[in-house]
């Protein structure tokens, strides 16, 4: 299980943007996103920064690392 | 149930026109000796069904995107049926030689013999490729 937890859906819904616009501005399909959300996937880095890139706040504001044994 | 992605979609239709074809083959095979029409009707029937299965699918879904994590998953997938190919390939090779040390080889069946199991394998490793791909879209990567 990914211990990278991230905010996309709390910075999703500030911006009134859906999974299906976030994907397409990042291309990645709607179901990736739905994984990342759930922090089911851990997505690349370069998606990660696109991603920050899309909200315009910085990489560690979406995406936080928790590690072993804080879970 | 969630929305699939055409990769998933894609790969139930792989699942399904493998399944069609593979277990009447794996039945009838059993049943008497296979020849090699049968065998090569198999193959054809097998790339018919992933041709109009495919394009049924495609023409279904409009997003046709394939991202980062469907080649991972791609990937996983191509691994597991790596292992399945290899470890059969061992089992194959072992009951050969046991059966040749028994003498209980005929040559003159030999070469559909292989065929069969070829066929047999790669159609194992297919489904193992197919079904580990759809687990890995349900679980976390």
């Amino acid at each position: 299980m990914p211990r990278i937890r991230n905010t996309i859906r709390e910075l999703r819904a500030v911006r009134e943007m859906t999974q299906q616009q976030l994907a397409d501005r990042i291309d990645l399909t709607r179901q990736t996103v739905i994984a990342i959300e759930g922090d089911k996937y851990s997505p690349s880095l370069e998606t990660a920064f696109r991603i920050a890139q899309v909200f315009g706040v910085p990489l560690e504001q979406v995406f936080q690392y928790e590690g072993k044994g804080k879970r | 149930m969630p929305s699939l992605s055409y990769q998933e979609r894609s790969l139930y239709g792989e699942l399904l026109a493998d399944l069609a074809v593979f277990v009447p083959y794996f039945i009838l095979i059993h049943s008497g000796h296979p020849s090699i029409s049968f065998i090569a009707g198999s193959i054809t029937i097998l790339i018919l069904a992933q041709i109009i299965l495919q394009s049924i699918i495609a023409i279904a879904t409009r997003n046709r995107l394939k991202d980062e994590r469907d080649r991972l998953i791609a990937l996983r997938g191509y691994r597991s049926g790596y292992f399945t190919v290899v470890s059969l390939m061992l089992v194959g090779m072992a009951l050969l030689w046991v059966h040749s040390m028994h003498d209980e080889l005929n040559a003159g069946h030999m070469g559909l013999h292989f065929l069969s199991v070829f066929f047999a394998v790669l159609m194992l490793a297919e489904v193992v490729k197919t079904v580990a791909q759809l687990i890995a879209y349900r679980r976390p990567l």
